[in-house]
């Protein structure tokens, strides 16, 4: 199987976009993968855990000067894979050539921004029709968004997931129990898991975002507690440092969109977890301005909207 | 429905204008990189006619578009019948040179001036003097702006009447109202310049050159300074000092930086066109002005030309005035002096000789040494060679080690990758001894280094230094020592292991590798990491590949190599089956 997939990688690498006819085959292969996935993917430790990237794609390609090349080491994305970045294309379909090639090296689960209404707003649409002419190439990678799996357990021990907790989903069999091959739907419990963060509060609270809901340290205790579980890993919120320990280490952000949306100014970080789940976090810079974190030609202004 | 035309042979031009009246650009885009086989559908005949004509009047479009026929027309003429034809594609090109977007003017030029080079004098004479005498006098500045570099290309091929006229007409543009006119006036003199005769370069030249250094746009002023060099070139010293001494101060002590830049970034080419006299009398004191200017930018440009400019000196005038500027440079407050600085001042110590370079030179090396910005270090240091051939190696590292040590421990990996990249360069100039003493541990540091490009560079790095100091040094210095990380708690360490043996296998022996390599190798086949075990799988077939052209190596393979390779591509994961099987696929 390798050597199409493995010039497609290349090609991607370099920043290239693959012909439309390439990206389709991609996504119904990266289908048929991901459906055999679970709700919460069993994966096994060595790992490294990575957050937010936002189609920051020369920073990803730090993320693995840092971190190591697929497959010699095993990645889980944490989701948020595509919008606000110059890149959402090339970096989504690298992320998803690497699941197809190397299927138990990489997991992928599923961001808030992995939605058809968030990237119509946020930028990854408008990168697709600029970049192949129509909305083709969205809607198969959109498509692709509905299989992806909402979290991770890795040796039974780490829960991994985009945004956080759920109040409807006190243990991992119920969101084993979920259907999830829908668009994200604007609340209940799936659309907490994307969208929650955890916050200095006495149990649960409204989320100023509009969506999933604020939860401090007792819910949190009380998930590890009941699912046997010694750490909660989440991305979804910007860590200036990279990575940002609460609740007396029960709990961690991983952030790895290093100089958010160019200008943030913030270091970036993932979190190796060795084989015997000892917590490793590697900071990461942007790239360097010589590697060209910004495309040469900026994209023409959009005077019809 | 019949129009009385064969459907294919009407097609082609059809299906162009179809697609050049599309409404995506791309489209667009690609009819026109598709002319030449529209062409070539065509006939030369029909493509001259109509394809032609149809060109000329598809000026209207995108400038992505435009470029694009511009840059394909310069290339045609093998498809409208030929050099004899060559002419009809000015047409289109004229065109072109007078649309409003820079990019596509400058292509049209290029092309046109590339046809110019197969068109017979008497095509000149009748289309292409017309046609520069029309873009001349065009009415818009932009004809007139691409006017200025056809010149030089026809100059050499007409009578010497006409010679007259063109020189006449390049003085007019020289002395537009436009600024952008001028302005490519003055960029395009120099190689019109050197096609005329001396007399004529100091009756017509000169002239327009003098105006134009004296214009009083600095954006005008700037560009003369190359057409300074190509009148300095084609005149005796003599006449340069008789003619243009006034310019040269001008142009080098202007009151804008962006001219006194031009001049510092091109004073050595300026300096050889001008002949040592006017070096010695006048350039020196310029180029001492101009390594003090205020101006950092100007301040860098001459450094730049500090070893280059520094050749035509003699070794006392270089001691007296250069190194003293030297000296104030290594402490200049912007870091991009002292990094370009940096970057040339290694190119003094060949010229100044071991006493003068170890007196006045090394104590400067080590003061940009430990300069706060690395790249000024890495300058320094990947220049050290030049030093090293003129004051020798132990007076450099008893100075340099401690510098390097701190490079080699930045914070930033990329200084530190830097620094592992000159570590052969400088394991071959310092020798194994002071090696072994002094470096060595830093490289086996590296393999256990936070950042995984490090850790594989540090591996790289380990097969170069074996390429330097040989077998014998990887088997008591290297071997031990990577196969000693193959039982760490950690599985990075171990992945490090089996990623240096997989890079330094083939630079070895098979005594090492039977005797050291293979045995802990094999054991990390059974590692309860998938990660390791395919790396394993990887190992073996470089090992099995590199070692199997002896009798005995053979045997290694079969014996030991094969059978791990096979038990691997049972293993349960999937990744460790593939490459245990590509393994045995590729060692036969």
């Amino acid at each position: 199987m390798g050597s199409d997939l493995d010039r497609q990688i290349e090609m991607l690498k370099a920043c290239k976009p693959l012909p439309e006819a390439d990206v389709k085959t991609l996504c119904m292969k990266a289908r048929e993968i991901l459906i055999e996935e679970g709700n919460v993917q069993c994966i096994d430790a060595p790992v490294t855990i990575c957050g937010d990237i936002h189609g920051q794609f020369w920073d990803m390609l730090e993320l693995f000067k840092t971190a190591g090349d697929c497959p010699q080491t095993s990645y889980l994305f944490m989701g948020d894979f595509v919008d606000r970045g110059y890149f959402s294309v090339e970096t989504f379909l690298l992320l998803l050539a690497m699941k197809v090639r190397w299927p138990d090296r990489v997991c992928l689960i599923r961001g808030n921004h992995e939605s058809r209404q968030i990237t119509q707003v946020y930028g990854f649409y408008d990168e697709c029709t600029r970049k192949y002419g129509s909305p083709t190439v969205w809607r198969y990678c959109t498509d692709v968004f509905d299989y992806l799996s909402l979290g991770a357990i890795i040796d039974g021990r780490v829960f991994c997931v985009h945004g956080g907790l759920s109040p409807a989903l006190p243990s991992l069999d119920m969101i084993r129990g979920l259907e999830r091959r829908v668009e994200v739907p604007h609340e209940g419990p799936m659309c907490d898991l994307l969208w929650s963060d955890p916050d200095e509060i006495n149990g649960w609270g409204l989320s100023p975002r509009g969506a999933g809901f604020l939860f401090g340290a007792e819910p949190t205790k009380a998930f590890l507690h009941n699912n046997s579980l010694d750490l909660i890993s989440r991305a979804h919120q910007l860590a200036m440092e990279g990575y940002k320990l609460m609740f007396e280490r029960m709990i961690v952000t991983v952030w790895s969109a290093p100089n958010y949306c160019y200008r943030c100014g913030n270091v970036a970080a993932v979190l190796e977890l060795d084989e015997h789940l000892g917590q490793e976090y590697k900071v990461f810079e942007h790239a360097p301005m010589d590697v060209r974190s910004i495309p040469a030609r900026r994209p023409p202004a959009e005077y019809f909207l | 429905m019949d129009s009385g035309f064969p459907t294919d042979d009407v097609a082609p031009i059809a299906i162009l204008m179809d697609e050049l009246r599309s409404e995506d650009v791309q489209l667009r885009l690609n009819a026109i990189h598709s002319i030449p086989t529209i062409a070539l559908a065509l006939g030369p005949d029909r493509a001259r006619q109509e394809l032609i004509p149809f060109l000329q009047d598809s000026v209207d479009d995108e400038d992505e578009v435009l470029l694009a026929l511009a840059e394909e027309l310069g290339g045609f003429e093998e498809y409208i019948g030929g050099k004899e034809h060559t002419h009809i594609l000015l047409g289109p090109l004229e065109n072109l040179s007078a649309v409003e977007e820079t990019l596509v003017r400058d292509k049209a030029a290029e092309s046109i001036n590339k046809l110019a080079a197969s068109l017979s004098p008497a095509q000149i004479e009748e289309f292409y003097i017309p046609l520069l005498k029309r873009l001349s006098s065009g009415e818009w500045f932009t004809s007139r702006t691409s006017s200025a570099a056809l010149y030089a290309a026809v100059y050499p091929k007409v009578s010497p009447a006409i010679q007259d006229d063109l020189r006449k007409g390049y003085a007019a543009l020289g002395a537009d109202d436009t600024p952008m006119v001028r302005r490519a006036a003055a960029k395009w003199l120099g190689s019109l310049i050197k096609q005329l005769s001396s007399a004529h370069v100091l009756s017509d030249g000169l002239p327009i050159y003098r105006r134009l250094q004296g214009d009083d746009q600095d954006s005008v002023r700037l560009l003369t300074v190359e057409d300074l060099i190509a009148i300095a070139q084609s005149l005796s010293p003599a006449e340069v000092k008789d003619q243009l001494l006034k310019q040269i101060r001008g142009s080098i002590t202007d009151k804008s930086w962006r001219v006194r830049y031009m001049a510092a970034s091109h004073f050595n080419e300026l300096a050889e066109a001008v002949g040592t006299e006017l070096v010695r009398e006048e350039l020196i004191g310029h180029f001492v002005q101009l390594l003090k200017d205020n101006e950092a930018e100007v301040r860098t440009a001459a450094a730049g030309q500090i070893p280059a400019f520094s050749k035509q000196l003699e070794r006392e005038v270089i001691l007296a005035r250069v190194v003293p500027c030297v000296r104030d440079l290594s402490t200049d407050t912007s870091q991009h002096v002292r990094a370009a600085l940096a970057n040339q001042i290694c190119g003094l110590a060949p010229l100044l000789a071991r006493e003068a370079t170890t007196e006045h030179l090394l104590p400067l090396f080590l003061h940009l040494l430990k300069d706060d910005f690395p790249e000024v270090r890495l300058n320094i240091i990947s220049k050290l060679e030049t030093v090293n051939d003129v004051i020798g190696i132990e007076m450099l590292s008893e100075n340099l080690l401690p510098a390097i040590v701190e490079l080699a421990e930045d914070k930033s990996w990329r200084v530190r990758q830097a620094i592992i990249e000159y570590i052969p360069l400088l394991a071959k100039q310092l020798g194994r001894t002071f090696f072994d003493a002094q470096l060595s541990n830093l490289c086996m540091s590296w393999l256990g280094d936070t950042v995984y490009s490090i850790r594989e560079a540090a591996t790289v790095n380990l097969r170069k230094l074996i390429e330097v100091f040989g077998l014998d040094w990887a088997r008591t210095a290297i071997v031990p020592r990577v196969m000693g990380m193959g039982s760490h708690p950690n599985y990075l360490f171990r992945m490090t292991t089996v990623q240096a043996i997989t890079i330094i296998a083939p630079a070895l022996d098979l005594e090492v590798i039977r005797g050291e390599i293979v045995d802990p190798l094999l054991q990390l086949a059974g590692d309860a990491i998938p990660n390791i075990r395919f790396n394993v799988a990887k190992a073996l077939e470089v090992v099995g590949k590199s070692y199997n052209t002896t009798a005995e190596g053979q045997a290694l393979v079969s014996q030991r190599i094969k059978p791990a390779l096979e038990q691997l591509s049972k293993d349960p994961d999937a990744d460790v089956q593939y490459f245990a099987s590509r393994g045995l696929k590729n060692v036969k």
